[in-house]
């Protein structure tokens, strides 16, 4: 079947099998290795990706489900060569070691973020994060990121030009 | 003397076959990027979707492999038919252990014995080698446990592959199996190897047998229990995967494939396809996660290799997490029975303990019997001690070093019958410790067992760690607890873990005019190597951190290396470019010298600029570069200013530290809640605190995952491993764990430049015994049970609402 959508601000079509998944569409047809596969259950969010603005783990929806859809991969975030303020986040309190589940951390960060009204405890942190495994960092920095994230991009112009 | 040494004495060790000088090589007032927390420079690569894993790579013409998995746990296999799978749509070949046997293919040369000066030396019954069990890519012979790769399917895409492979027809014969540690031990349990007359690969007995038994004679109090640090899995998130491409005209082997240390790969890789080592070329970039997991030799990565030479094209496999589950190299499993023999005053007179590791269907690693082996007195001043070392076959995955390889397990047992010991003979439990910790002014402290501890401030950490988790403010929070029902607890633990590793290390480092490069055959996996290393290297040069590139994981490039494993990259990587950059300074001396005419010996090197003695002449390394560059220089300088230096280093390093952790306790559910956590951990030099305490929260994550949730379970009625997925594997997740307490103390080690001892492993090692004695704490008014790990809710719960004979306890909760 045509799957024709707009990713990271680009369209694109492919013709692929029915059974092709968001996540192999995205590593294997476009080449956007970005999006990481670490499990076959739905378990580890590696795959995080934003369809039509809400964060969803790629390896558990269709290509053809993405059809004429918005979806944005961790490799869409930068901006004009700056870093999302949740990437920035990441690198400034060393939230990432070997990096595979990073990109999925990310984009659900961003999604927790935006989608959240008040600063983030780390107690909400914990429990929104859930549903994303990291082998690496116990989770330490990386809710320090995400907290220190929520201000800069609810404040961003506030924030930047404090800079 | 060409920079400021900050002091001149030296420290001499005897190596190998030369004689290493090891002394501090930079006054700490020139540390300018050394002991910063600097954010790392893998990160840009990494948080933009950039970082290039092995499942990263595509080949033109790339085929896909899929593997035909034992389903039982040890079977004879009778007859393989690929002739329905090799009929299939898009199947390029079918391969089996006959297929590799006709090849010729040699097994993984695993050369699991630790071989360095200072390991200990483990050997079969009455010192004879170690049979390890040949582990060719397939085996013709036998399964030895369940997920085994028993034939090979080669196709056009993946799901052809996976569906032919489902059409193998393999008759297996269905053999008796034994899959627990101590039932494999016994003289009368199905043999895996008819090698062997029973499943015991390694008898080794360590220390003074003689001294040790009238030792326990003679003393007033004997303490005893018997521990089964049980079976866990790495689970690297990044799932195992090869790329492996064979070029007819060139007749190389490309191999992409992320690992624990490419080099180790190359050599292997080659062994096994019966090519010269420079046939072979492995790159291993971005490793996504490692803990010990990838430091031996994937079959797969074999396979993919010599199926590409078969078929023509190059071949991708893949592992799915439940393939995983089942074959990434396993960890832990040993059972440890120990005794205490101490006096009335509460000084321990001597240790007693015997430990069985279970290695699996064959041996790939003795690392985790032999690090626990030279650890078994932990942190304490015990005079003698005996250990039997033993390993066993058994039919399951086999274990490698896992995170901490072989010192939680040993640290576990220590700790844990010094706890006993306390509770049974009314000792304090912390004044116990106290009082037989080894001492400063005993370093270099060697240990029963024959360990020399290279240094440490056993005592202070202890006090330090006490301080940083508010044990003061325990009881109110216990009390707190009480009041809304709850049962808190203390856990309390020290460590002391050796690290040694692989001894030979090689750097080279080079100088472009705009900037440097190291060379180096270490294998990250996460450890921030290209952010600490380039640390290391600035400050040598003394140029900025940011024009340090290191360059790793491509074989064609990185020429030797010992890899990452054992805490040895920080130590070994510091200690080789310090020596390299000694040389890289008298190589731009002798070129300033010559460029001006002058001797060498007026040439000063300080502050990352070469000087003239008696003249105002300057010259710095991007300039001296360019000049290395030019056709006319002399015959030593071709090739440009760039120095090439290997290093061997045997002596290991005794990173130590304690930990104290809060646990409160649902007693109406059992559920438990890990509410505090602080550790300090003397890790010696810290090149970059950033790096270092993300390494401790990660390592003690692993380590509370296995005293938690983590264990592949093996059902025994069937020898099926029960854990194959995320759902049903317990992981330390966002909301099981909290933030952490975390110090670093800096008690350099005398045997190394910077004083590096190692960073991260410490975060596990107390980690299982800090939690269990946590629990027994919470738990003290009901024994404390005994509770295996991972201790859950639902033995928590038991433990408080039935009596021993399983009878529910009318009084409870």
């Amino acid at each position: 079947m045509l799957v024709s959508l707009t990713v990271n601000g680009t369209p694109v079509s492919r013709e692929v099998d029915d059974e092709t998944l968001l996540a192999v569409f995205l590593r294997e047809h476009l080449g956007l290795t970005g999006t990481h596969v670490g499990c076959d259950t739905t378990q580890c969010g590696c795959c995080v990706v934003h369809l039509n603005g809400t964060s969803v783990k790629s390896c558990t929806v269709l290509a053809a489900q993405a059809d004429g859809g918005r979806v944005v991969t961790i490799e869409g975030l930068e901006r004009d060569g700056v870093l999302h303020p949740v990437q920035e986040a990441f690198h400034r309190c060393h939230a990432l070691q070997c990096g595979f589940c990073t990109p999925g951390m990310i984009m659900a960060a961003v999604d927790l973020i935006d989608t959240y009204p008040g600063p983030l405890s780390e107690g909400v942190v914990r429990e929104e994060m859930e549903g994303n495994l990291c082998r690496c960092t116990g989770y330490h920095n990386i809710v320090k990121a995400i907290a220190a994230a929520w201000p800069l991009m609810h404040g961003q112009t506030v924030a930047r030009a404090a800079e | 003397m060409i920079f400021g040494f900050a002091h001149r004495r030296q420290f001499v060790l005897q190596s190998d076959n030369n004689t290493i000088m090891v002394r501090p090589v930079l006054s700490e007032r020139s540390f300018k990027a050394v002991g910063k927390a600097l954010p790392r420079n893998e990160d840009r690569r990494l948080v933009t979707g950039r970082g290039r894993f092995s499942d990263d790579f595509t080949l033109p013409g790339q085929a896909w492999a899929a593997m035909v998995r034992s389903p039982h746990p040890h079977a004879r296999i009778v007859t393989v038919d690929t002739a329905e799978a090799i009929a299939m749509p898009g199947v390029l070949g079918v391969f089996t252990g006959a297929d590799v046997r006709m090849d010729g293919l040699k097994p993984i040369p695993h050369n699991p014995v630790p071989s360095t000066n200072y390991d200990v030396k483990l050997t079969g019954r009455g010192g004879t080698e170690v049979f390890i069990g040949p582990h060719y890519l397939l085996p013709h012979d036998k399964a030895r446990h369940v997920g085994e790769a028993v034939a090979m399917v080669v196709a056009e895409t993946l799901s052809q592959a996976q569906t032919a492979a489902e059409l193998v027809a393999i008759d297996y014969e269905v053999l008796p199996w034994v899959a627990d540690t101590t039932e494999a031990a016994r003289p009368d349990a199905p043999r895996i190897w008819d090698e062997l007359p029973d499943n015991i690969l390694v008898d080794s007995t360590f220390g003074d047998v003689a001294a040790t038994d009238a030792a326990f004679a003679g003393a007033r109090h004997v303490v005893s229990a018997t521990f089964h640090i049980g079976r866990v899995t790495g689970v690297p998130l990044e799932p195992r995967a090869a790329l492996g491409s064979f070029d007819a005209e060139t007749g190389r082997y490309t191999v992409y494939a992320g690992s624990g240390g490419a080099v180790r790969q190359k050599q292997e890789l080659a062994y096994v396809l019966g090519v010269k080592p420079q046939d072979v070329r492995v790159l291993s970039f971005d490793v996504g996660g490692n803990f010990g997991t990838r430091n031996r030799g994937y079959v797969e990565f074999g396979l993919v290799m010599w199926a590409s030479r078969k078929v023509g094209r190059p071949v991708k496999f893949r592992a799915e997490r439940s393939e995983l589950f089942l074959t990434d190299y396993q960890g832990r499993d040993l059972v440890t029975e120990v005794s205490l023999a101490i006096d009335e005053s509460g000084r321990f007179l001597a240790m007693r303990a015997s430990n069985l590791s279970n290695v699996g269907g064959r041996c790939v690693s003795l690392s985790p019997l032999s690090k626990g082996s030279g650890l078994i007195t932990g942190s304490y001043d015990i005079p003698v001690a005996t250990l039997r070392a033993r390993a066993v076959f058994s039919n399951t995955m086999s274990t490698n070093a896992y995170r901490s390889s072989g010192r939680p397990e040993v640290t576990f047992a220590i700790e844990r019958l010094i706890e006993k010991a306390a509770r049974e003979l009314g000792f304090d439990r912390i004044e116990l410790r106290r009082r037989n910790l080894v001492r400063p002014d005993q370093m270099s402290y060697t240990n029963a067992v024959g360990s020399s501890y290279d240094s440490g401030e056993y005592e202070i950490n202890m006090d330090r760690a006490i301080r940083l988790a508010d044990f003061d403010g325990f009881p109110a929070r216990r009390a707190e607890a009480r009041a809304r029902g709850k049962l808190l607890g203390l856990g309390f633990a020290n460590y002391v873990e050796s690290s040694i590793g692989s001894p030979k290390e090689r750097a080279d480092l080079i100088v472009h005019t705009d900037g440097f490069e190291v060379v180096i055959g270490t294998q990250p996996a996460g450890q921030g190597h290209e952010t600490s290393f380039a640390q290391v290297t600035a400050d040598l040069l003394g140029v900025p951190f940011e024009s340090v590139k290191i360059t790793l994981g491509d074989t064609d490039v990185v020429s030797a290396g010992g890899g990452t494993h054992s805490g040895r990259s920080m130590r070994h990587a510091s200690a080789v470019i310090a020596l390299g950059a000694e040389d890289l300074i008298e190589r731009g001396r002798a070129l300033m010298a010559h460029l001006i005419g002058v001797g060498k010996e007026l040439i000063r090197f300080e502050g990352g600029v070469f000087r003239a003695l008696d003249s105002n002449q300057a010259m710095t390394w991007a300039e001296l570069a360019q000049e290395a560059r030019r056709p006319d220089v002399p015959q030593e300088f071709a090739g440009g200013l760039r120095v090439r230096r290997d290093n061997e280093m045997h002596t290991p390093v005794f990173p130590n530290g304690t930990c104290l952790c809060e646990i409160e306790i649902d007693p109406e559910t059992g559920a438990l809640d890990l509410k505090r956590y602080a550790t300090v951990d003397d890790v010696g030099r810290c090149i970059n605190p950033l790096i270092v305490h993300g390494q401790t929260h990660g390592g003690i994550a692993q380590g509370v995952g296995q005293a938690l949730w983590e264990h592949c379970t093996i059902d025994p009625s069937s020898g099926q491993p029960l854990a194959g997925s995320f759902m049903d594997y317990g992981m330390p997740r966002f909301d099981n764990m909290p933030s952490f307490k975390t110090e670093i103390a800096e008690v350099l080690s005398p045997t190394n430049p910077f004083g590096v001892k190692a960073g991260g492993e410490g975060g596990t090692t107390p980690a299982l015994a800090v939690i269990m004695s946590a629990i027994d704490d919470a738990l003290a008014e009901y024994g404390p049970p005994a509770i295996d790990m991972p201790a859950t809710p639902d033995k928590i719960w038991n433990a408080i609402h039935r009596r021993p004979d399983g009878e529910r306890r009318d009084d409870a909760g």
